[in-house]
This record gives structure tokens, sequence and C-alpha cells, in this order.
């Protein structure tokens, strides 16, 4: 899941200052997983923005609503009366969220009630941690399907380096050593063997190097219109 | 607990307003020494500035 984290409530004051009616909008998807910006976070933003704006002596607006996925524009038409209604739209979404309602609705001005971190799982209780890196050239297969791009603090494909001890990171004690994890899981189930094939470089175009990304499936593209 | 005190300072009201005491049915004299803590706590901070707002929000005239 994308896992994001919310904005201090003074940056959200300030992202929405100068509107008098704010929609704040949360995403039933990965934020609401991740207890970031689902529909209960939106209602209390919501209620949090509306006590501090009286305590502030003014009386601006503030509703929300919550779509399934903020990242799809059929969920968004669903909101457009009250997106149309609204000064200016604090999206509890991730990234794609904000930036789809933004491409959405040209007309509206819409601020991240988030920061989005990573794309992660929880891994206990309250706990989420990074997996993958969306390279675009993946590699588990490779190395036990533990990510050396996403939880090696160097991204190394020949690791571990130097720094890692006592299977711990130089970079952070508490992150475990992605390298130490890979050797020690292909150790226990055998593989290691995997490690000696010689490898050619990675593919880096297909990650952020190559500029953004796009992906398109012709075999589900809707047939163009005859003319 | 931590969580809604965090929102609570956050907004601007002070966030020992809100507490939570764990007590079994066995534990009166425990639960009276609670209210009471609580009720001087709120007593010396003062009414919720936001009070009389909220209630105009939550109720209709016919409800007051």
């Amino acid at each position: 899941m994308i896992v994001a984290d919310q904005k201090p409530l003074n940056e959200l004051k300030s992202l929405t200052r100068g509107g008098e009616n704010v929609l704040v909008v949360g995403c039933g998807t990965c934020v609401t997983v991740c207890f970031a910006g689902g529909a209960r976070e939106a209602a209390i933003t919501a209620s949090s923005l509306r006590m501090a704006f009286k305590l502030d002596g003014n009386s601006r607006q503030v509703s929300d609503v919550t779509v399934q996925r903020q990242c799809e524009w059929e969920y968004l038409d669903q909101i457009a009366e009250q997106v149309k209604e609204a000064d200016v739209v604090l999206s509890l979404g991730c990234g794609v969220g904000v930036q789809a309602i933004a491409e959405h609705f040209p007309e509206t001005w819409v601020v991240p009630g988030l920061n989005t971190s990573f794309m992660g799982m929880p891994t206990e209780q309250g706990v989420w941690a990074e997996r993958c890196a969306a390279c675009g050239d993946c590699i588990l297969g490779l190395t036990g399907g533990i990510c050396p791009i996403a939880r090696c603090s160097k991204s190394l494909l020949n690791g571990p380096c130097g720094g890692s001890e006592g299977g711990h990171c130089e970079v952070n004690p508490e992150t475990p050593c992605a390298w130490q994890l890979i050797y020690d899981r292909l150790t226990g189930m055998g593989k290691l063997d995997v490690l000696m094939e010689i490898q050619p470089p990675k593919n880096w175009r297909a990650a952020r190097d190559g500029g953004p990304r796009k992906i398109v499936r012709e075999d589900l593209r809707l047939a163009k219109e005859e003319e | 607990m931590e969580h809604v005190r965090n929102i609570l300072q956050q907004i601007g009201l002070e966030p020992e307003r809100v507490e939570m005491v764990n007590l079994s049915s066995a534990m009166a004299g425990e639960f009276v020494a609670a209210a009471t803590q609580m009720t001087e706590r709120i007593k010396t901070m003062g009414k919720n500035p936001l009070r009389s707002d909220l209630l105009g929000d939550r109720h209709t005239e016919s409800e007051r």
C-alpha cells in the first residue's frame, strides 16, 4: 500500500488560508488502511479545523467527504458538486489523489493534507515499513523476496557493504541490513548459489531516472471511434 | 489517548481536558477520586471556549 502521514494542523490551516469554504476529501483505499486519510481521519481533520478556526475567531465552513479512490475519475465524479462549492479542497489522499483532483477539477484549488511517504506494509500494529521503491525492473526473484533497492539504505546490488554490523545498517542501526536478510534467507532455503550467478547491469531507465513513467496496455484501451 | 491529546493541543485547547481512567466496578473510591480530580482540573482551566458553538452545531432549538 501507499503509506502516508498527516501534516500538522498548523500547516493545514496555512495551506487552506483564504478559503471560506473548505472541503476535506478522504480516500477509502491505501491511506484508510494506514490510518492517515480515510473517512475517519477526514472527519477528525474537518472537526479539528472547525474548532481551530472558531478559536481563531473566524467562521470558515469546513465539510468532509470520502471517496473510494481519489486516483480514479469515476470516483471523483461523485463529489463534483461538493468540489464545485468549495474554495479550497484539502485532499487526504496520497500525492496521486491530490493531483487527480487538480487534474479532474481544473478550476479548483487543491492542497495536500498528507505527506506521502512510501510503498510499504504494516510490520506490527502502528508500524509501517518501506518495502518497494517501484524501480520498474524487479529483482526480487534473485534476492529471495527481499528488496535491496528499497530496504538497503544504499540500494546496493552487491551487498552487504562494510557498514553492515551485526545484521544492522550503519546509516540507521535500527534498520536491518537488507543484504544480511537476503543472505540469511537464501542460506536457510539452500539457494545461496543464486547469488553466484553473474547478472547484467540493472535497467535503471525503468526507474525514475528515465523520467515520469507510463504503462500503456493496448489490449485494455477503448477502441477509437471510426471517423 | 495520547493521539487525542495531541489533536487537542494542535487545535489550541488544553490536552488535559481529556483523560481516560481504567477502573473496575469494585473501585468506587478510586472512581470518586478520579472524578473529583478531573472536576477540579476543569474548574481551574475554565469552560471549553468552543462549548456554546458546538452546542449550536449539534442541537436544534427544540432540543435545547
